[in-house]
């Protein structure tokens, strides 16, 4: 029942949402990313949105009516409505005014504590309740640096950087840290943020059954490079994702402690490079971890905070190639 | 050193150096000529008129709560404008910055602002708007008008209430002058954790941040204890509880939230400070530090501080919606029970903030739910002032109009507070464009409210009305603006779009960006709309001269003293009948009686004892940025030997004679005889009109 009234609600809500993309060209795909979910986890917000749009909608949709019409029946000198100077007080009208967002606030609370548990970034039930038991998750660890994303498949012993590649109809479980400050992953049409934190691991799971290629951001703030801390993420099938990885694992680069040490350093990604490193040493998520809960730091030297012009200049010579 | 600071460091200078001039930025060099010319103009004026002598013993010296009310509004305006300012700068540098293919100027990839400079902007942006702009402004209408409502002569502590509004003129300066030396913060106006640290902020502009902060939470601190000690220790004879008038009790609310808060704040910053200035390693992410934790403590304070400013701006509304629709407020008790439930739940609600985090289900649900019981107070309050409007009689003025458009933000800002109160809609919103359009609906509330409140009781403060033309015509520009601004920012929130992109990656965001900056331009219109309401009303006061009651269907006590008030606010105390004070005397034909009898009054006297101290916290926390530890040892020891004899010496104030009294209430109301439509006003004896009490009784103890 759960599942049909999600679905009907979700087709009226996307025509609802089509109509204004319709109105400015008719583009081909719906820019509305929250609104076009393709994994599981961001439909499940989409759900909640709805019902929760749907219910206050309704009750400031009609207290704005109400207004309204307040508005035009007692405007003074028209003489619609009635003048009672010393009205003021109503225990009916008090028990409503008390009663309807008493009842609506106790309604959405169900919803908000069922939500919640449903897309628990720990253990989110919609996607690990209806786990097969051989549905092969793929473990990825994130490591968010100033101001680049690396990707390490430790199922795979690879990593890539700046992009991130996943099979469909696969859960995919991330683990996440951050080497400097506190961002947050966020990839708009699969999942919702989760904060990513120096020296603390932060969980979030996905599953989509949609190839595409969609945004993934870091959308929080970081310091000057976070407007190009972006990465593609393309959900491919399950047969390109084993070429994929092959493609990966035949890559030059490698991923340790020491060299990780240097890609850690403050990097704007202003063409988006992507890297691919074929091979990673082993535990490194939980070694970058370790160091930064000593007191490890890839300090940002004064140009990059205060003098942004001469270092801009020194990348865009950088990357005249 | 304690800490490694990057570039130098001398004994005498501290940090500050000439290379932390920005004369070679394109924008702000400019900038600070024109500042200087302004600046030299405006002196030159003073002296050329001879102003110099009035402006210490009228306004600089004074600790007369108008008149320091009156200051904190012209602070929150001109941080208004500065702060509105920066939101265009945030709005032209996303508008132009779309795309690798855009242009840049000014050494910047894209746009015309680089990622350090457009942090600045946003961050300056953030504080301003909130604590220099939306508090002064509700401090200042409180400071007016609360102990005119509950008929007091001043604050409970008139010189206490000096020394809050020039170390708030301090933390105003102290952030205007980032500008210009140094730099300002670029991490957010919350600036979060390890980001301040100094590893990723090794300029001075998080010290800036700081002690403005610092200086604002100390201002504002004291303003609550004295508003509150006002409240409860001065109301006029009669006036219990339940008489109290409405925004009586918001700002009472709303100052219990100030008090219990923002020394949380000022815990979490002294924290922040031991981290940058001693090597601490409070919010470090290593070393045992806990960055969460600042998360946790600024939002603690930062939660509760949303609902400081909203609650005056709601007691706004409840104020001016009964006097426009000519009857009393609906549900009274019921208006300040959901006050005090605000306040209440403000303390229980603040990490819904950070939902993202990490945290359980468990941890993320309870505070899902206490947020969303932030909607049952609030959802009847809007109720309350509908069935205000319910069976009145509408008079849509400029004011009302405002109250009005407050009252719909309010629905668009509840309906989208209510959507990021539940996690599972949370994870999509967060840090986007969509909360940003969400907290701008709920300050918007605040502003309008605040200039509802300028129309409203601006005739009670200068003694004549504002243009009713030109208020009307900001107030259309003005919602033009906030919708073409607002209403892209909440669509582009559901395509993704988060905050502080300094480049938008996005080129389909595009013409969202674009209908926005028109939106900004219109409301560059409604600033100069503001200006000539000013300069109109002002050339045509003679015109618009009021009495006591301005409005004709007013009903609390402030407008039952003269317009503008005298500096000792009522004569003779009033005895409080009832709720709707002057209501109840209109009706009972007892609104248009004076005194027979003057007493003499106690009055207490001006001081310069509060500026020189607010100008000395300016010197500390100029130091303290720049660490020049000799001059923060000098101004501390100043404020701390000032304040030590000020206590000894006290203030034994002054005394107005009953005579002298009775020649300044007569020429007051000779005044009022002028005015068209004034009536007759005479004197009653023994202060009692039939059954009712209208003034103080001269026999009854004090």
């Amino acid at each position: 029942m759960d599942i049909k009234w999600r679905n009907w609600l979700k087709k009226g809500w996307r025509a609802a949402a089509l109509a204004p993309v319709l109105l400015l060209g008719g583009c081909a795909h719906n820019p509305f990313w929250i609104f076009d979910p393709k994994g599981l986890m961001a439909k499940t917000n989409l759900f909640y949105l709805i019902v929760d749009v749907v219910i206050m909608g309704a009750i400031v949709g009609l207290t704005a009516l109400l207004v309204v019409w307040f508005m035009w029946r007692y405007q003074k000198g028209k003489n619609r409505g009635k003048y009672d100077p010393h009205w003021s007080h109503s225990n009916t009208i008090e028990v409503f005014v008390w009663g309807i967002p008493i009842i609506a606030v106790g309604f959405l609370s169900y919803f908000a504590v069922k939500g919640t548990f449903e897309i628990n970034p720990y253990n989110p039930t919609v996607i690990t309740h209806h786990m097969k038991p051989n549905g092969d998750p793929v473990e990825v660890d994130v490591i968010a640096t100033d101001w680049q994303w690396l990707f390490v498949y430790p199922q795979y012993h690879m990593a890539v950087a700046n992009e991130l590649v996943l099979p469909v109809h696969t859960p995919v479980f991330f683990r996440l840290t951050s080497s400097a400050v506190t961002t947050t992953f966020f990839i708009p049409q699969l999942v919702g943020m989760i904060d990513v934190m120096p020296g603390m691991r932060t969980k979030n799971a996905l599953l989509s059954n949609h190839a595409g290629e969609y945004q993934g951001i870091a959308s929080d703030f970081a310091g000057a490079g976070t407007s190009w801390m972006t990465f593609e993420t393309r959900m491919v099938d399950k047969a390109d994702f084993s070429q994929w990885v092959q493609k990966v694992q035949q890559a030059p680069g490698s991923m340790t402690y020491a060299s990780f040490n240097r890609f850690a350093e403050p990097y704007i990604n202003v063409n988006h490079h992507v890297v691919y490193f074929s091979s990673v040493e082993p535990g490194l998520f939980d070694h970058v971890m370790t160091e930064v809960m000593r007191g490890k730091t890839w300090p940002l030297p004064p140009m990059m905070t205060e003098n942004m012009v001469d270092y801009l200049k020194k990348q865009a010579a950088e990357h005249r190639d | 050193m304690l800490v490694d600071l990057p570039g130098g460091w001398s004994p005498l200078l501290g940090r500050l150096a000439w290379s932390q001039i920005p004369y070679a930025n394109p924008i702000l060099a400019p900038l600070f000529v024109a500042v200087v010319i302004g600046a030299i103009i405006i002196l030159g004026l003073i002296t050329y008129y001879g102003k110099w002598t009035y402006l210490w013993k009228e306004w600089l010296t004074t600790v007369d709560h108008k008149k320091l009310g009156v200051m904190y509004i012209i602070i929150g305006l001109v941080m208004l404008f500065r702060g509105f300012i920066d939101g265009l700068m945030i709005r032209t540098q996303q508008v132009w910055a779309v795309g690798p293919h855009s242009s840049g100027v000014f050494g910047s990839l894209h746009g015309y602002l680089t990622p350090f400079h457009f942090g600045q902007v946003y961050s300056a942006h953030g504080l301003i708007m909130i604590l220099l702009a939306a508090t002064p402004l509700l401090v200042g209408f409180m400071n007016i008008i609360v102990p005119i409502q509950v008929g007091a002569r001043d604050m409970a502590y008139p010189y206490l209430n000096a020394l809050g509004l020039w170390i708030t003129a301090a933390a105003a300066a102290l952030i205007m002058i980032s500008l210009f030396v140094g730099d300002f913060a670029h991490n957010g106006w919350f600036e979060y954790a390890p980001i301040f640290e100094m590893q990723y902020s090794p300029g001075v502009g998080v010290d800036y941040w700081m002690w403005t902060l610092q200086l604002l939470a100390l201002g504002t601190t004291l303003g609550g204890i004295n508003i509150l000690a006002t409240i409860i220790k001065m109301r006029a004879p009669g006036m219990t509880w339940g008489k109290l008038p409405i925004f009586v009790w918001a700002s009472l609310a709303s100052n219990v939230i100030a008090l219990t808060s923002f020394p949380a704040l000022q815990v979490a910053l002294a924290l922040v400070a031991a981290d940058r200035y001693l090597g601490a390693h409070f919010f470090t992410a290593g070393m045992g530090g806990n960055l969460m934790l600042y998360t946790n403590l600024f939002w603690i304070w930062g939660h509760p501080e949303v609902y400081f400013v909203i609650l005056p701006a709601f007691g706004m509304m409840s104020e001016i919606f009964p006097t426009f629709s000519e009857k009393p407020l609906f549900g009274y008790m019921t208006m300040v029970l959901a006050s005090m439930a605000i306040a209440g739940v403000s303390w229980l609600v603040w990490l819904h903030h950070f939902f993202t985090m990490g945290a359980g289900p468990y941890v993320n649900t309870a505070f899902s739910v206490a947020t969303m019981l932030v909607g049952i107070p609030t959802g009847v309050k809007v109720f309350n002032w509908a069935f205000t409007m319910y069976r009145g009689r509408l008079t849509f003025n400029a004011a009302m109009l405002w109250a009005i458009g407050a009252l719909f933000l309010l629905l668009v800002g509840g309906l989208t507070g209510m959507m990021l109160a539940i996690p599972a809609i949370n994870y999509m919103v967060h840090n986007s464009v969509f909360v940003v359009a969400h907290f701008h609906s709920m300050l918007l509330v605040i502003v309008y409210a605040v200039f509802g409140s300028v129309l409203y009781w601006f005739p009670k403060v200068f003694g004549f009305k504002l243009d009713e033309f030109w208020a009307k015509t900001m107030f259309w520009l003005f919602s033009a603006g906030t919708v073409l601004v607002f209403v892209p920012m909440y669509m582009l929130g559901f395509m993704g779009m988060t905050r502080r992109l300094e480049y938008v990656f996005n080129t389909a965001w595009q013409p969202y960006l674009d209908v926005m900056e028109l939106g900004i331009v219109v409301y560059t219109l409604s600033v100069l709309a503001f200006i000539v309401l000013l300069y109109v009303s002002v050339r045509d006061h003679a015109k618009n001269r009021v009495g006591a009651d301005a409005w004709g269907t007013s009903r609390s006590l402030e407008w039952l003293t003269h317009s503008p008030v005298p500096f000792y606010n009522f004569a003779v105390l009033p005895h409080v009948n009832e709720r709707d004070e002057l209501a109840w005397r209109r009706e009972h034909g007892i609104d248009h009686v004076r005194p027979e009898h003057y007493d003499d009054i106690h009055m207490p006297n001006n001081t310069g004892v509060a500026i020189i101290i607010g100008a000395l916290t300016f010197v500390l926390g100029f130091a303290l940025t720049w660490r020049i530890w000799w001059l923060c040892i000098v101004a501390l020891l100043a404020i701390i030997v000032l304040m030590i004899i000020r206590s000894f010496r006290g203030d034994p104030g002054y005394i107005i004679t009953g005579a002298e009294l009775q020649r300044m209430e007569e020429e007051a109301y000779r005044r009022e005889a002028q005015i068209a439509d004034s009536h007759h006003i005479h004197p009653v004896s023994g202060g009692v009109v039939g059954n009712a009490m209208a003034y103080q009784r001269n026999d009854s103890s004090k």
